[in-house]
């Protein structure tokens, strides 16, 4: 028999692998029957599966599915390298999968913030921190107290007389100056918390040498600005804050 | 260089004590006869390049051998093959030695036997290849007998009937060998529906079908002089092998029927998986490769040294947690794997640089993983030595792969398809040492890409 030689893989894969050398065989006389078909029966046949015979073809036969389908338009065609088109579709799926997470952030954010939330104050408590009054029912000159967040709470409608009055005071008179106007929106109406700035007795209204309020345990005289002007407390009355809902109504806090 | 100035000094002792005491003893010369590294590439002999009027180019290189190989290396295979007439390439070749029209099988048989010489031919994806090894006298007999196996192959029908038996029990027994199966089932998933995807062997169906006719207009199409090289190595003398061309090799034919080039197009690369499970198998074979480079791109060179870096490992290595490579330290630590090794097929204008591992079904994710770890760590953490020694390892191998006029003549057949001339040692030398720091910025990308959208 002749020597034909044959020769496996030249060369180590660093260099150039892959590549399938395949050799020349001398084989002895081949026999009919082959276990993936009978070849030399008629090779012009329709093709019989070796799968009806039970016996695995070779893996050349495997044939990968068309995924056309699923592919994106660029990559459609297959003479075309996919390189040209890598960069923009790495920019897409990177811009999609960043801004999904950008909003999954975010929705997790709220979700988790509305469960936490609903174990603070519920709405009829927040509710309790704000007061509203009718300012119709207090007639000119008169002091109105009312409970707002534990405290007194005095709305004083000012006369004009008042008015001037405390708008020309002398700020270097005052133990803690400040301008009547830097302590009320509307000069008809004081708002002040009646808590004492000394020891946090409640004054008592229209008493007092000022014309304003009198705190009867220390003998603290107040104005009708609520200012302190004779007496041991340090401060003014404190202004909360408030606003006119119209001109009949504030709320306050 | 210690070496050198040792048999340099030596050589001088030598040749003192010699004026000394006569000439005729003592003389030390010929430890000064080793050649630098440097000396030996430059002086390789040239590989001489010709061009016959018919297109064919003619390359050989004359290393003073007694033998030579020469063949023909012609730039067809699977790619240019339809998925009609898939596996008509490796057909041919099965048909190639069984004769031809001025001899029929017994007689060319004997004639290549009574020369002593081996007949030989492959075929892959973009090359195939008849080449014989012979005495370096019988060169002439040789290039005619190839002559006539390229051009005038007898092609009879009973012969074709035969092979296609062959054929079969061949693709049975390819089974056996995973490695093969696994990278042939890399190409067909990861070029999927282009001509790269097929299989040099073809499907089962087509070796039950392919017809004479479909043969010789696969030859008609294909063996044009333009795309063949008449490659020799050996005690060849190129003068002797032009005069044997243009006597054998003139009429091979350079037009083409209806003027239809076959023109290569673009492989388009597909990210996807293949697999195919047959949990009776005791070891999992898995290959993971993205796009590479062409075989004339520049680049081809830092990813081979990356390849270098990676290195391979069998279990049967003796290193152990030696081992210069990292990934090769792990898989040795932690029993990762049987075997790795890193790869880069290239063809005309793409490539797959991949990792192809033999392990245990239990080890298989973590092996994975620090595969893809060892390529993330090449963008990032590569040190200087790690290049140098990758480097001195890649030069090591391109010059230990030269060894035999068969490799040699292989390299010239294959360099001439691909680059249109050979490349010599000195220019991958030139080549591999330009980089002396390790610059993969662009392959990042590549790589960064399988690392960030696992989905």
């Amino acid at each position: 028999m002749a020597t034909l030689a044959g020769c496996r893989g030249l060369l180590s894969p660093s260099l150039n692998p892959a590549r399938l050398l395949l050799s020349r065989q001398a084989r002895a006389a081949v026999t009919g029957a082959m276990s993936l078909g009978q070849a030399a029966a008629s090779p012009g046949e329709k093709s019989q599966s070796a799968g009806i015979l039970g016996v695995r073809l070779a893996h050349t036969d495997i044939s990968i599915p068309d995924f056309s389908d699923y592919r994106r338009p660029d990559v459609q065609d297959p003479k075309k390298s996919a390189q040209d088109s890598s960069e923009t579709r790495k920019v897409f799926s990177y811009l999609v999968t960043g801004s999904t997470a950008v909003v999954g952030v975010y929705t997790a954010k709220t979700v988790v913030t509305q469960f936490v939330s609903s174990m603070s104050a519920s709405a009829d408590v927040l509710a309790l921190s704000k007061i509203e009054i009718k300012l119709s029912d207090i007639p000119e000159g008169k002091n109105m107290t009312f409970k707002w967040r534990g405290k007194p709470l005095f709305v004083r409608h000012r006369t004009d007389k008042e008015i001037a009055a405390e708008a020309s005071v002398d700020l270097s008179e005052l133990r803690d100056p400040q301008h009547d106007k830097d302590r009320v929106t509307n000069p008809s109406w004081v708002i002040v918390i009646g808590v004492c700035t000394h020891l946090g007795c409640v004054p008592i209204a229209n008493a007092g040498e000022y014309g304003g309020y009198y705190c009867p345990c220390h003998g603290s005289h107040y104005d009708a600005s609520g200012r302190i002007r004779k007496g041991p407390a340090p401060l003014n009355l404190e202004v909360p804050y408030y606003e006119f809902a119209d001109d009949n109504t504030v709320i306050v806090g | 260089k210690m070496a050198a100035s040792v048999c340099r000094v030596g050589g001088a002792v030598g040749r003192a004590f010699a004026r000394a005491r006569g000439p005729t003893l003592l003389s030390l010369r010929r430890s000064q006869a080793t050649v630098t590294y440097a000396q030996s590439l430059l002086g390789a002999p040239e590989t001489q390049l010709t061009t016959l009027d018919n297109g064919l180019r003619i390359a050989s290189e004359e290393t003073g051998h007694a033998t030579c190989t020469v063949g023909v290396w012609i730039g067809v295979g699977s790619r240019y093959e339809t998925e009609k007439n898939n596996g008509a390439g490796f057909f041919l070749e099965h048909l190639a030695f069984k004769g031809t029209k001025k001899h029929p099988q017994s007689a060319l048989e004997q004639a290549v036997e009574s020369m002593g010489a081996h007949l030989s031919a492959y075929t892959s994806r973009e090359h195939t290849a008849y080449y014989m090894k012979a005495l370096a006298k019988d060169l002439p007999k040789a290039v005619e007998l190839l002559s006539e196996v390229v051009q005038s192959s007898a092609l009879s029908e009973a012969e074709i009937e035969q092979q296609r038996g062959v054929i079969l029990k061949e693709l049975e027994e390819v089974e056996g060998s995973l490695q093969d199966v696994c990278l042939d089932l890399l190409h067909a998933t990861a070029y999927q529906a282009t001509p790269l995807a097929q299989s040099v062997l073809g499907p089962s169906q087509n070796a039950r079908t392919l017809t004479r006719q479909d043969l010789v207009d696969y030859i008609n199409s294909h063996y044009k002089a333009p795309r063949m090289v008449l490659a020799a190595a050996g005690g060849v003398n190129h003068e002797e092998l032009v005069g044997l061309a243009k006597q054998h090799f003139s009429g091979v034919s350079f037009e083409y029927q209806d003027d239809a080039v076959p023109v290569l197009s673009p492989c388009r690369f597909t990210g996807s998986e293949v697999r195919m499970r047959d949990d009776a198998m005791p070891l999992a074979h898995i290959a993971i490769a993205v796009e590479g480079a062409g075989a004339a791109n520049p680049d081809i060179v830092p990813l081979m040294v990356a390849n270098s870096i990676l290195g391979s490992y069998d279990i049967t290595f003796g290193g152990g947690k030696h081992l210069s490579s990292t990934l090769a330290r792990r898989a040795a630590e932690l029993n990762l794997c049987h075997s790795y090794q890193a790869f880069h097929s290239t063809y005309s204008d793409t490539g797959l640089m991949g990792i192809y591992f033999v392990t245990g079904k239990h080890n298989i994710e973590d092996m994975m993983h620090w595969a893809q770890n060892a390529w993330m760590n090449l963008c990032t953490t590569v040190t200087d030595s790690d290049v140098a020694r990758a480097k001195n390892a890649l030069k090591a191998s391109l010059v230990g792969q030269l060894n035999g006029t068969t490799l040699i003549c292989d390299d010239i057949g294959r360099h001439v398809l691909n680059y249109g001339r050979r490349i010599p040692l000195a220019e991958w030398d030139a080549r591999i040492d330009v980089r002396t720091s390790f610059q993969l910025p662009d392959y990042n990308r590549m790589r960064s890409a399988m690392y960030w959208l696992r989905f």
